[in-house]
């Protein structure tokens, strides 16, 4: 494999930054390279730990007539086993609609019934397969088409009662938990004016994330009613507070609540919110005094944590002969599973957002979260995105081609600009997109055919587009504190998690920049909400944004102690004064320098003996202020629900081997509009691992459903996920910067977003190869060769 | 990763340690060399034996000698000896593409060849090569030691020849007579470690005496003897390739699972004969790929 990385343009003041836009050693990598980085798993919890089995529903759906624990409890080393009957609450992040046990109905194969507490992991599992638990079987849904009809049985009859956000419009009485409804223009007069329209179905199915660390949680009722959670999250304050709402009627409140978060071994969504956390939280309180741990297997993993939703899009696209995009019309039923309390707020953002990054004066989308019989829907890197440009960057190649026009020219001439108006009315952002078309197309040589010297192989180029919006509560919000310490070294606080990305070093760069202490001399703890200040969650590709302005708010105020404190003592004017090089100096006065660590703690002596200042520290805290997600519920106008999108476009070189659908990958290669690389070594990083893992769900990774809604391979001997063997041969790697106003330094983020275009690309360049369309994922070599015979038939 | 079942474990310094062992446990007994079947089998409740019988700590089980015109495996020998034994390398490197298949290099490591085929998989990917190479495997039990040919020894999905009360003591593989060329083609859904959707190993002699043998393509891994009939004694040419490959759809009886479709393996199967055929001959001839070049 050859990563290459195209060089990017920096401006004059780009170059004037000492530590933004360098890559320097990641703060976490030697802790992590020597296994000194310590995850849930390694902490030694003594011998009063204790360790949970759950009970799983054999069923999709059915209701629980009666559960005997009897002879559970009777198996030596069992300490309790509780149901829902002891913990009959209901939680939930943006809708209230998931237990902590099931409450008499179960609704998907695997969902918690039970649990068992015992002494030993032993003991535990033979006592969960004692728990006798009688059903009576219901009817269940799988399809959420059919689903979403008045013929479907009905998942949640209590739908009507379930609190949730106001941006969220369920249909009582029916399986659609949220119908986003986004009107732009009049789609009709669109299609009536069009010289072509094209309309088809596209089909993506669901996917596990696959982090390498399981879930896993320590929790602690202690003998004083405070309750510790050492847990494997991407979301610490976010957990506190779900489960501090769930658990109250036990007199839990957020204060005695602490979530401790150590290293993660990987999240990509699937460690957001809450899912198995409130189960070890609950758990906990049945065995006061005992830390219990629960310990998902690879298997629970896969089907009771989230798993990436399921989607049956219909697109409908109308366009001008010479290419102009006139209406997009975009339905989505989306397969949101048992329970949707974070699914739906993907279905919602992917409501807003389906037209995908072009210019269209007309837009209906209808997204529908809709119930089914299999395992809760919920965040998955993309959130959304992914899924619904499969089916729009494949049918933007197809009305392309129609049109006689390069697929590439196509988008171009479309492609939203800053400016332009978005589906919900707003205004687009600064965005690189055309120079990220550009770049891209210049990378593979696109317009060039490639040729193989081996006569069962052909290849075939495919191009596809990106774009996404954090999607975030209008009052998403990040805080950080700093301090000094005596050596001039710092210390941050945030409540943001290092989830493999590089998010600590990309702090500690912005910190460095403003204070002028190089990244190694600081250091950041993973969270632990008694101590570190709030975060909302690490997800939406949000923190670089928004915690990196937190981080800058408090290395600002640090500053600014400093300066006054340097006022105070040697008379120079505030604004006089600047940090280089870990000291103050003055433009006034050229000689004048002053180490920060001879007074960041001590202070700074006076001509008395006596001494001005104190232990510098520093405080931030941000919240994007101009969002807002009241909107009309019929049109979705008025509101501002995204903070803005980030732009992209990708394209693969892909040999295919006529004979066996075998696909190799010769180049792939992926500009994104970073609006400031703050670290282009990990915006590389996150352009190679998402392309690698978008790779994987269009070529390989497959779900396989009994028709009985049982996940038939939930572990990796059946569900392939990228070994080192599958990486492409070479991927190029370009970073555009068209700054963003209101990022730290430009930035935005670009962590979810480098797998967005993964999948259409492929399909486009399958089409591109052997002149076959593939509308569903995954496109396996084995469909692809399928195809490829029938058609020959 | 905890273990529900709960069973006895005994570690014993002999083979005939072992066969006592056995015979005092009655039927559900289960042999722990590699582990890497039996450990998650265990942990799956798949199984549950009333006796594991751990053989790992009996002295000389890992040899790989050559002896006279045989390879000679113990029972420890494992996929990772293979890949790095000099002897493979010289005499049999057919064994080393194979194992360079064979899952991923932490698992080959602990895995046996021998574990292999008494786990009994239909994909395995012993199986195909074994049954090209006229292996034996030689067994003991209360009755005394015997040899089981190995076209004998797969009786159907994970069940073997092995008597209850038995325990394989080595596997025995006779050296072709020199040149000889083979190949091991194996359908994979991706380039990492996967189980065999399809599998082929090919084998050609000086005299183009051929002999072929697919996995995971019906209930056991098995030779194909119409097609080595048809191609016996012939020279290759892409007449006599169309022909052997109109015999395949004969030769196999695929099913439809989760890793592939009947249709995808029949069809497959077809291709990685028309490939390795000729491969092997020019493998023979000197003027092959390199073992261990993945042609599919």
């Amino acid at each position: 494999m050859t990563i290459t990385r195209r060089p990017f343009e920096t401006d004059a003041a780009a170059e004037e930054l000492a530590f933004v836009g360098k890559s320097p050693a990641r703060i976490d990598g030697l802790e992590k390279v020597s296994g000194a980085a310590r995850y849930v798993d390694d902490f030694d919890f003594g011998p009063d730990l204790l360790f949970a089995e759950i009970v799983e529903s054999p069923h999709a759906h059915a209701l629980i007539k009666r559960i005997d624990t009897a002879k559970a409890e009777a198996v030596p080393g069992v300490v309790k086993v509780v149901t829902g009957a002891d913990f009959p609450f209901g939680f939930g992040l943006y809708m209230k609609d998931r237990y902590v046990f099931a409450q008499h109905r179960v609704r998907f194969v695997g969902e918690q019934v039970a649990a068992v507490v015992a002494r030993d992991e032993g003991a535990a599992k033979r006592a969960a397969k004692l728990v006798e638990v009688e059903y009576e079987v219901l009817k269940p849904v799988f399809d959420p088409v059919f689903a979403a009809t008045d013929d479907a049985p009905l998942l949640h009859p209590d739908l009507a009662d379930y609190p949730h956000v106001p941006w969220f419009f369920p249909h009582e009485g029916t399986n659609i938990a949220h119908w986003r409804k986004t009107r732009k223009g009049d789609v009709e007069e669109g299609f009536a004016e069009a010289d072509l329209v094209l309309e088809d179905t596209y089909e993506v199915p669901r996917y596990a994330h696959c982090a390498i660390e399981p879930h896993v949680v320590v929790s602690l009722y202690d003998r004083a009613g405070r309750l510790t959670m050492w847990s494997a999250s991407q979301s610490p304050y976010t957990q506190r507070h779900v489960i501090a709402e769930a658990l109250a009627p036990l007199g839990l409140t957020h204060q005695q609540i602490r979530v401790i978060t150590p290293y993660v071994g990987g999240g990509f969504g699937g460690k957001a919110g809450v899912s198995m956390e409130i189960m070890g939280a609950a758990l906990a309180t049945a065995v006061q005094g005992h830390p219990v741990k629960l310990r998902f297997s690879r298997e629970q993993e896969f089907y009771n944590t989230y798993q990436r939703q399921g989607l049956k899009a219909r697109i409908k696209v109308g366009v001008k002969s010479d290419g102009t995009i006139l209406a997009v019309e975009h339905t989505m039923h989306w397969d949101a599973g048992a329970y949707v309390e974070y699914g739906a707020n993907v279905v919602n953002a992917a409501g807003l957002s389906a037209s995908g990054p072009y210019r269209v004066p007309n837009i209906k989308i209808d997204a529908l979260c809709v119930y089914t019989n299999l395992p809760p829907g919920g965040p998955y890197r993309g959130f959304g995105y992914s899924e619904f440009n499969f089916g729009l960057e494949s049918h933007m190649d197809r009305i392309a081609r129609r049109l006689g026009m390069d697929p590439v020219a196509f988008r171009r001439k479309n492609a939203i600009v800053e400016g332009d108006t978005l589906a919900y009315g707003e205004k687009m952002n600064p965005s690189g997109l055309l120079e990220c078309i550009d770049k891209v197309a210049a990378a593979i040589d696109w317009g060039t055919k490639e040729t193989s010297d081996d006569r069962h192989k052909v290849v075939g180029k495919g191009f596809a587009l990106m774009w996404k919006a954090p999607a975030m509560p209008p009052n998403a919000s990040s805080s950080s504190f700093l301090k000094f310490n005596e050596d001039g070294s710092i210390n941050v606080t945030v409540s943001g998690m290092e989830l493999g990305q590089g998010y600590l070093t990309v702090m500690a760069q912005i910190v460095a920049e403003v204070l002028s202490v190089p990244p190694e001399k600081i250091r950041i703890e993973t969270p632990d909400t008694d101590r570190n200040p709030y975060e909302w969650q690490t997800v939406a590709s949000h923190v670089t944004w928004g915690c990196g302005q937190a981080v800058e708010a408090a290395a600002i105020e640090a500053r600014e102690k400093i300066f006054e404190v340097v006022h105070r003592v040697h008379g120079f004017e505030e604004d006089s004064l600047f940090l280089r090089n870990e000291a103050v100096h003055c433009a006034t006065d050229p000689d004048f320098e002053l180490p920060l660590r001879d007074f960041v703690i001590a202070g700074l002596e006076t001509d008395d003996g006596s001494y001005r200042g104190g232990p510098i520290v520093g405080s931030g805290m941000f919240m994007p202020e101009f969002t807002s997600a009241r909107s009309d519920p019929e049109t979705s106008q008025g509101g501002h629900p995204n903070v803005h999108y980030t732009v992209g476009a990708a394209g693969v070189v892909l040999e295919i081997d006529r004979q066996t659908g075998k696909m190799h990958i010769r180049k792939t290669a992926l500009a994104v509009d970073a609006g400031k690389a703050i670290n282009p070594d990990l915006v590389i990083g996150q352009i190679v691992g998402g392309l690698v893992q978008g790779l994987a769900t269009v070529l390989y990774e497959d779900m396989r459903w009994g028709e009985d809604g049982r996940l038939l391979n939930p572990t990796f001997t059946d569900y392939k996920i990228p070994t080192s063997l599958d990486i492409p041969e070479e991927i190029v790697a370009i970073i555009v910067e068209v700054p963003q106003p209101d990022g730290p330094f430009g930035a935005r983020g670009v962590g979810e977003h480098t797998m967005i275009p993964a999948a259409p690309m492929i399909a486009n360049a399958v089409e591109d190869a052997l002149g076959i369309r593939i509308t569903s994922m995954p496109v396996t070599a084995e469909k692809v060769a399928l195809s490829l015979w029938e058609g020959e038939a | 990763m905890a273990i529900a079942h709960q069973f006895a474990y005994q570690k014993v310094a002999t083979l005939d340690e072992a066969v006592e062992a056995i015979a005092r446990a009655g039927p559900d007994v289960r042999i722990l060399a590699g582990g890497t079947d039996l450990v998650p089998w265990l942990r799956d409740d798949a199984i549950h034996p009333d006796l594991v019988v751990d053989i790992k700590a009996i002295d000389g089980l890992d040899t790989l000698t050559r002896e006279g015109d045989h390879l000679f495996l113990g029972p420890l020998v494992t996929f990772s000896d293979l890949l790095t034994s000099d002897l493979v390398r010289d005499h049999l490197p057919i064994l080393f593409e194979m194992a360079d298949t064979v899952a991923s290099p932490g698992i080959r490591n602990r895995a046996t060849v021998i574990g292999n085929i008494c786990s009994a998989v239909p994909s395995c990917d012993a199986g195909p090569t074994l049954l090209v190479l006229n292996a034996s495997i030689a067994v003991l039990g209360p009755a005394g030691a015997r040899t089981v040919p190995i076209e004998e020894w797969f009786l159907g999905p994970r069940k073997t020849a092995l008597s209850s009360g038995e325990i394989v003591t080595g596997l025995s593989i006779p050296i072709p007579t020199p040149p000889h060329g083979a190949i091991y083609l194996k359908l994979q859904r991706y380039q990492g470690e996967d189980l065999s959707q399809a599998g082929i190993t090919v084998l050609v002699t000086g005299d183009n005496d051929f002999r072929v043998a697919f996995g995971a393509v019906g209930p056991i891994p098995a030779r194909a003897h119409a097609i080595e009939e048809a191609l016996k004694g012939k020279d290759l040419t892409d007449g006599l390739i169309a022909e052997a490959v109109g015999l395949v759809a004969g030769a196999i009886s695929p099913i439809t699972d989760m890793r592939a479709t009947k249709e995808y393996r029949a069809r497959i199967c077809e291709v990685m004969l028309e490939r390795g055929l000729p491969a092997a001959i020019a493998r023979r001839d000197g003027t092959g790929p390199a073992y261990g070049t993945r042609l599919i």
